[in-house]
């Protein structure tokens, strides 16, 4: 699993704005059942999210892309506990031991044991000792065991923003009805403190004073958002979900909206989860990237190494894959045949192997799992074996293909030139 | 076109273990040839909405050309009116409220707008800025007729939203079978007439087949199947028979031969169904006929009535002998032979679109297909008739960038191989500089530049493209802060004076509130809209 040295300053790309640990989630599952045939009896699982585990630290933001159907918006919406997971857990500011007990407790009883698992009497006394420690722990810092009130409480610090502006703001309501609606649910303040906080951050996402007595049908699509950003800073957060911020916006209207929302996390000390499909958004964002593909993390770096060393071949795909607004560049692009498969059947082995441009036998049998290929840089991946299980053959093994029409470079170079070599150093003239 | 030149880098273990991929070298556009023809000629188009709150004016003096086999980019924000443009052109503006007021949109020389100064007649209301619209139906009606005589066939569309484009109660094959008997009947139903089922080198094609998918191998079995829709005369059948084939081999049935000769018998024709065909032909005939007069109109704008009476007793008689075929169960089974053709046709369209099951895809409904595979269906219903012009509006943008990438391979390949002119409508000037050769940058319902591609995103004149291309985040130049322009988008209905950019301008000068700047030319074939430029103006 991925652990907390990733996100630290020293491997960190913005470095000194970074705090400690704010949310850490491990092992999330998320299954949607399909119910259907006689009864609508339970026969079988959309596999949403499968086993993620990600940190993010106070003042940081953290990108998660992939395709549509991957479970981004799912991650977005277990982490602010808008449903419960099926099993895996999310620890809120818990000091860096309880995660290293938290890893320790995981590696001895795998990660999707659940609590009947250890009642019963097949496990080993040290696993149901450590099925234990978990529970406890999960009592204390999980946000998945709160109760009731104390959830209220923790929805103020955290927050989140929706893709579609149009449709997450009542249309009845005022603007000022909107923004200090969360106030008001968690009695903050007189009326008039209220009324005094909305106008302050009006004033923050950059709208004029009069805006709080309109009606949202009244503004463009930026303005509208950047109202639901004021709505999310309401109670001060400290952590915002922004779900897709910008897709429904124009390239001009989302400049201005991603640079509002930069200034706020200086000013703020706010951590944000960046969801997105757009890759160039991601990088101008984000400090650290989580690549998803079916539910899966499939990579996990800091923001440059991602976009200058992509190692997953789905990565690699999807950086070749986004057209670039430039049209001296000349680059060679991984045309990834077929769909994303159906969360619901999704295919053995690694999810991507139906897709992959470098599928091995091994990729239709074996799980890979998330594995720390170069310092900092988690990949699951056949094609990259740990460091520590064979550090001399790193790479030597020959991926064989198989039933994909191949072709080498231009130069006939074996294609040591990732999509990252063409973006930051080719630019042939005509 | 060069291939990428990679910079040397010290080479690590990771990158040694970098498989070989399917890769294609993403060049940026081909140089377009100022010679090819100009298949579309849009001269000043302007589009007005008569709404309660106003008229809002949506184009105002439109122009541009687009050249046999070339990509024309249109971009700009929301409500610029990239898409209005692409339905004035096709006069599908939804009237009321809309309407084309002027301009001119030549197709070959036929003028699509005919006929529009008599469709309606303006009266001005009491009321400072509203107009009362008075329609004649009649006209309307016959402006319809002559405009849709060249869509599909001449120039095809393809929509935003895929789901949304498609009949949900038909199956793909149908829908794609409809556009091709509409456009392409004719040779249809000479090609099943023309089938030879029991032609001398039929049978030992069949054998040859049999042979090759015992052998399993696929190359083979194609070719053999290909030789074999040779022997039968009708190129289709080769595709049925691949099929065929491939089923027969996957569920391991020994009965190849026998399955291909009772397909081949099915191209045997009855007596009925020759006469069913050949009284379609004439219909189609007619029909096609028709098409080719209300052209002819639109380029003399002027009404050819000897030929539409002609026509007319032509039709009436072809009916009259085609009654039988009316009757629901003769016509079922006459028409049979014409309907499986078409559906087979289909299949080879969706092959065309790399569909890696077509015909599995086209036995499905649309909602049981996925956005990108949709909207590959779309690209072979447009591409099924070889247009001389597809318009595209926003293709890509529900799309996920795989699939994109996909897409947008596949339209660069079609305009390749057919010749195609292309207009793709989108706001996304990523996937413009990939794809198109030109672009025209529209602001406000304007177009304030226009130039090739290498020329707009290398020295970007128009302050507007400057701002638009400076507020893109890019991938390969990170930086924390991106330019903005300041500013929204106008209102339509009380659009700025002059220049309608002057208010959200960084270089705005007092002339700019006065008057609408001219298209000058500044360079070879770049088209600016801008009072900071003096070159000469442009001819229009």
């Amino acid at each position: 699993m991925p652990d907390d040295a990733i996100g630290l300053p020293e491997v960190g790309a913005g470095g000194s704005h970074i705090g400690p640990v704010l949310l850490s989630a491990r092992n999330l599952r998320k299954f949607f059942p399909i119910r259907g045939g006689l009864l609508s009896s339970h026969i079988g699982d959309v596999r949403a999210v499968d086993g993620v585990s990600f940190s993010i630290h106070e003042g940081e933001t953290v990108g998660l892309v992939g395709e549509s159907g991957c479970g981004k918006t799912t991650v977005g919406r277990l982490l602010l506990r808008l449903i419960e997971p099926t099993s895996g857990h999310t620890f809120y500011h818990a000091p860096p031991e309880v995660i290293d007990r938290v890893e320790r407790a995981y590696g001895e009883i795998g990660p999707y044991a659940s609590k009947e698992d250890g009642e019963s009497n097949k496990w080993s006394p040290s696993a149901q000792a450590a099925l234990k420690e978990l529970d406890e722990i999960a009592d204390q810092y999980s946000i998945y065991r709160k109760n009731h009130r104390a959830m209220k409480s923790l929805r103020g610090k955290l927050q989140i923003v929706f893709q579609d502006p149009f449709s997450s703001l009542e249309p009845r309501m005022m603007v000022r009805e909107v923004i200090a609606e969360p106030l008001e649910i968690q009695k903050v303040g007189t009326h008039n403190e209220r009324m005094a906080r909305v106008q302050e951050l009006l004033g923050e996402v950059g709208l004029s004073p009069e805006h709080a007595y309109r009606f949202p049908h009244e503004f463009s699509g930026g303005q509208r958002q950047r109202i639901c950003i004021a709505r999310a800073l309401a109670l001060r957060p400290e952590f915002i979900v922004l779900d897709e911020p910008t897709s429904a916006l124009d390239v001009s209207v989302q400049a201005q909206v991603l640079n509002i929302l930069e200034t706020l996390q200086r000013e703020h000390q706010l951590s944000y989860l960046f969801i997105s499909h757009h890759l160039s958004v991601i990088r101008a964002v984000s400090d650290r990237v989580v690549v998803m593909y079916l539910g899966r993390v499939v990579e996990h770096t800091v923001t440059d190494e991602l976009f200058s060393r992509p190692l997953h071949p789905y990565t690699q795909a999807l950086l070749s894959a986004i057209p670039i607004p430039d049209p001296f560049l000349h680059r060679e692009r991984i045309i990834l045949s077929g769909d994303v498969p159906s969360p619901a059947y999704p295919p053995s082995g690694c999810h991507f192997h139906t897709r992959c441009p470098a599928v091995m036998p091994v990729c239709s049998r074996v799980d890979p799992p998330l594995a720390e290929v170069r310092p900092g840089h988690w990949v699951a991946c056949h094609l990259y074996p740990p460091p520590s299980t064979s550090p001399a053959s790193g790479g030597a093994e020959a991926p064989t293909s198989e039933g994909m029409a191949l072709s080498t470079s231009v130069e006939g170079e074996p294609l040591s030139a990732t999509p990252s070599t063409p973006l930051t150093t080719s630019t042939s003239t005509p | 076109m060069s291939g990428s030149v990679a910079a040397p880098r010290p080479a690590t273990s990771f990158e040694e273990a970098r498989p070989a991929a399917t890769t294609v070298v993403v060049s940026g556009a081909t140089a377009p040839t100022e010679a090819a023809p100009v298949v579309l000629d849009v001269r000043n188009l302007t589009t007005y909405f008569y709404t309660y709150d106003g008229v809002v004016r949506a184009l105002e003096g439109v122009s541009f050309k687009l050249r046999r086999g070339e990509t024309l980019g249109l971009v700009g924000e929301t409500g610029c009116g990239k898409s209005v443009t692409m339905f004035s052109i096709t006069r599908l503006v939804p009237d009321p409220p809309g309407r084309v007021v002027s301009g001119k949109v030549l197709y070959r020389g036929a003028d699509l707008l005919w006929g529009l100064d008599l469709e309606a007649r303006f009266v001005p209301a009491k009321k400072g800025n509203r107009v009362k619209v008075k329609r004649s139906f009649r006209r309307v009606k016959a402006a319809q007729a002559r405009v849709g005589s060249v869509r599909g066939g001449g120039i095809a569309l393809i929509f935003q939203e895929p789901t949304q484009a498609m009949n949900p109660i038909f199956s793909v094959s149908d829908q794609v079978s409809e556009v091709i008997l509409e456009h392409k009947g004719v040779e249809l139903v000479d090609g099943v007439l023309a089938a030879t089922p029991d032609g001398p080198a039929v049978q030992p094609a069949i054998e040859k087949l049999a042979r090759a998918v015992e052998a399993g191998d696929d190359a083979q079995v194609r070719g053999a199947a290909k030789e074999l829709g040779d022997a039968v005369n009708l190129p289709t059948f080769g595709t049925q028979a691949y099929y065929l084939a491939r089923q027969a081999r996957s569920s391991g049935s020994a009965t190849v031969a026998r399955d291909l000769r009772k397909a081949t018998s099915r191209l045997r024709l009855t007596g009925t169904q020759r006469r069913f065909l050949r009284s379609e032909r004439e219909l189609m005939m007619i029909a096609r006929e028709q098409r080719a007069v209300f052209v002819s109109e639109m380029r003399h704008g002027q009404l050819e009535r000897a030929h539409h009476a002609a026509l007319a007793g032509r039709r009436f008689r072809a009916r009259v002998r085609g009654f039988p075929y009316r009757i629901p169960i003769v016509r079922r089974r006459a028409s049979r032979p014409i309907r499986e053709e078409a559906a087979w046709k289909s299949v080879h369209a969706l092959e065309g679109v790399q569909i890696a099951d077509p015909v599995q895809v086209s036995r499905g409904f649309p909602h049981e297909l996925s956005g990108g595979m949709l909207q590959r269906v779309m690209i072979a219903m447009a591409l099924a008739c070889e247009p001389e012009i597809l318009m595209a509006d926003e293709p890509t943008t529900a799309l996920d960038v795989t699939i994109q990438a996909q897409i947008l391979e596949l339209m660069k390949e079609m305009r390749h191989r057919i010749g195609t002119g292309i207009l793709l409508v989108t706001h996304d000037l990523a996937v413009v500089a990939e794809v198109a050769d030109r672009v025209a940058v529209m602001y406000a319902g304007q177009i304030v530049e226009i130039a090739n591609v290498r020329d707009l995103y290398g020295h970007p004149l128009h302050p507007y493209t400057q701002g638009l291309l400076a507020s893109i985040p890019r991938l390969d130049q990170p930086s924390k802060t991106l330019t903005t322009i300041p500013g929204s988008v106008p209102n339509l209905i009380f659009p700025p004076s002059g220049c309608r950019f002057h208010p959200r301008c960084p270089y705005a000068m007092p002339i700019c509130k006065e008057s609408r700047p001219p298209n000058t030319l500044e360079g070879e074939g770049h088209q600016v809209a801008c009072f900071l430029y003096h070159g000469p103006p442009t001819m229009e």
